[in-house]
């Protein structure tokens, strides 16, 4: 009761006649107000929309408020315009028409009404001036307007839709070629707004790529609604482009800095962890023997414990050192980029460990024809491809020498690494996450450290790059790296 | 204070952590026997085989398992262990051992029914005598 109220209080500060829409049965219900502010008694006139349109509105507003009211009432979409009302005495009056919108309070969220409001402004009078301003807006927000009328299959823009996809004002636009107006990878969207929009008459707002007459993509807002006739059938679609290209651009570079600084932000927290863990695994040690040595009153064994100080102390080094040189990775990224050939890195890396290869009869079979060369810290791709070949040494299979493939190739614009061996394996389904974590180790290798990949996958990413493998048990593994 | 527990387990891989519990054990005598792992796999075969041989004077009462560790880790073992202490007529008693300080696997532990309570490191010598005292 209390929304009935409130209601009744607003519609009484409105003093205004209105519609209410109602759904079922479909039909309008028109106040008391709305009658008398025209003269009517309710004997008069019939209260439906159609009786309104051939009876009452004045022609001219015909056709703009059936758009507007069929939209209203199927889409729920609101709007403002001025018409002529014939009152009883066959004058015109002004009115101001209104939606929900309009409404101060959330009331009857689920109910459309229509409100009326007397006004004394002719709209026609203003008429030049508006076109002044509507072109000076259009130029202004570069949005350009059109037309597309489905009955006589044409299609209409304004100056500013030439201006901004860049056609010659002799040009015509036609449904045939609307395909090339929008990028390729964005025409389904555009068919799909323009199919739902003519056939279920559901209005569209979305951010589409377009191309002009010159091929030049750019980004545009895309708005249609669909117009009806008398016989309330859709008929065409009316709408804008605007331009937004800038506006977008700086929105997809504003998300690129987003999404690096949640990459930076991660790895960030991910090193706390491990530092924050790995230091915790030798205090703890420390402090269980400094609890021992004071427990024990034994002086030789006491000597015997304080040596194990020594080892403590030792691993812990090791896992400074490894800290160290993760976080020199992490700064070492504003060093400069240099052009590096992979035969060259690969040649150094090849020489570096010679003996290891020879040992283990390792062939590696280096393919970089397609991509030769790359800008990159050269240090780096060293370390990679020392990291990589390594591994698939150590991790040999037992029955047969270490073959490595090492592939360069481009995809989507994109330099790629592939570094292929035929060794035992990784078992993915259990160690997926762990691979390029630091200090694991999926094999029963006593030299396994568990720092190498860990290392690897730094330094690709410190450069904006990123690292995956893929592994079967017993067949061998390949590491995929994007530059 | 006497033997009272006949064997304890260790899952760990860090080497030092494990010879310091090693002594703190021995000059409290605080079990018989100990068992130590260096991973979830070693300590899981092990298992495996008392099942398989029905010998379960060797099965330990209580078992210090660490997370972190590699080949398998302390969750996989856990996984895999549920599954079969149930056929044992013996009463394990589980604690995990672990650095992690990360809220996740505490809370994660302490959802897992076969876990009797999460011990994170360092633990204190009075910690284990605690634990073995209560267990016996």
């Amino acid at each position: 009761m209390l929304q009935n109220e409130l209601f009744n209080n607003v519609m009484q500060d409105f003093n205004t006649g209105y519609w209410q829409l109602l759904k079922d049965p479909y039909r309008e219900n028109w106040s008391d107000k709305f009658y008398e502010v025209l003269g009517y008694s309710k004997e008069d006139v019939k209260p439906n929309f159609d009786y309104f349109i051939s009876k009452l509105i004045h022609e001219e507003d015909v056709a703009l408020f059936r758009d507007n009211f069929l939209n209203y009432r199927n889409n729920n979409t609101n709007f403002k315009q001025h018409i002529k009302i014939r009152n009883k005495n066959g004058q015109y009056l002004f009115f101001r028409c209104a939606t929900n919108d309009e409404l101060p309070v959330n009331i009857k969220a689920g109910i459309q009404f229509l409100f009326f409001f007397e006004t004394n402004i002719e709209p026609d009078r203003t008429i030049k001036k508006d076109n002044f301003y509507y072109k000076e807006t259009a130029q202004m927000t570069s949005t350009g307007s059109w037309y597309v009328d489905f009955q006589k299959r044409k299609s209409y823009w304004d100056f500013e839709t030439y201006r901004i996809l860049e056609y010659p004002e002799d040009y015509k636009p036609s449904l045939k070629d609307s395909a090339d107006y929008y990028a390729e990878d964005h025409r389904q969207l555009a068919a799909d707004c323009f199919f739902n929009c003519a056939m279920m008459g559901t209005p569209f707002n979305t951010e589409i790529k377009m191309v002009t007459a010159n091929k030049r993509e750019f980004w545009a807002r895309a708005i249609g609604k669909p117009i009806y006739n008398e016989g309330k059938e859709i008929i065409g679609i009316r709408g804008v482009f605007q331009d937004i290209d800038e506006i977008k651009r700086k929105e997809i570079s504003l998300q690129k800095s987003v999404d690096i600084i949640a990459a930076q932000n991660s790895r960030l927290f991910n090193f706390a962890h491990i530092v924050s863990h790995n230091l915790r695994s030798h205090t703890s040690n420390l402090s269980l023997l400094v609890q021992l040595i004071e427990d024990i009153e034994d002086p030789k064994e006491k000597e015997g414990l304080i040596k194990e100080v020594k080892t403590i102390s030792d691993n812990l080094n090791t896992t400074i050192e490894h800290l160290n040189e993760v976080v020199t990775i992490q700064t070492n990224n504003k060093q400069e980029r240099v052009v590096v050939y992979f035969n060259e890195a690969l040649k150094l890396v090849v020489n570096g460990i010679s003996h290891m290869i020879s040992n283990s009869n390792c062939q590696i079979r280096p393919d970089f024809t397609e991509v030769e060369q790359i800008d990159y810290i050269p240090a780096y791709l060293e370390s990679i491809l020392l990291n990589l070949i390594t591994n698939a040494i150590k991790y040999k299979h037992p029955e047969r020498d270490p073959v490595i493939v090492i592939k360069t190739y481009n995809e989507n614009g994109n330099a790629y690494l592939k570094v292929s061996d035929n060794g035992r394996g990784i078992d993915l389904t259990l160690f997926k996450d762990k691979v390029f974590g630091m200090y694991k180790t999926f094999h029963y290798n006593k030299d396994a450290v568990g720092i190498g990949l860990f290392m690897t996958k730094n330094q690709v990413e410190s450069l904006d790059g990123t690292i995956t493998v893929d592994s079967e048990v017993n067949e061998g593994t390949t590491f995929t790296i994007k530059f | 204070m006497g033997d009272k527990i006949g064997i304890a387990c260790i899952i760990d891989d860090d080497s030092v952590y494990v010879n310091l519990v090693k002594r703190i054990i021995e000059a409290k005598h605080l079990c018989k026997n100990l068992l130590v792992f260096e991973n979830g796999k070693e300590a899981l075969s092990y298992f495996e085989a008392i099942l398989s041989n029905m010998d379960e004077e060797n099965l330990p009462e209580i078992i210090f398992l660490d997370l972190n560790m590699p080949v398998m880790d302390g969750w996989q073992f856990l996984e895999q262990f549920c599954g079969i202490k149930n056929k044992f007529g013996k009463v394990i008693t589980l604690y995990i051992v672990s650095s992690s300080i990360n809220p996740v696997d505490i809370n994660k532990a302490k959802g897992i029914k076969g876990v009797k309570d999460y011990l994170i490191k360092p633990i204190t010598i009075e910690d284990l005598e605690g634990i073995f005292n209560a267990s016996a």
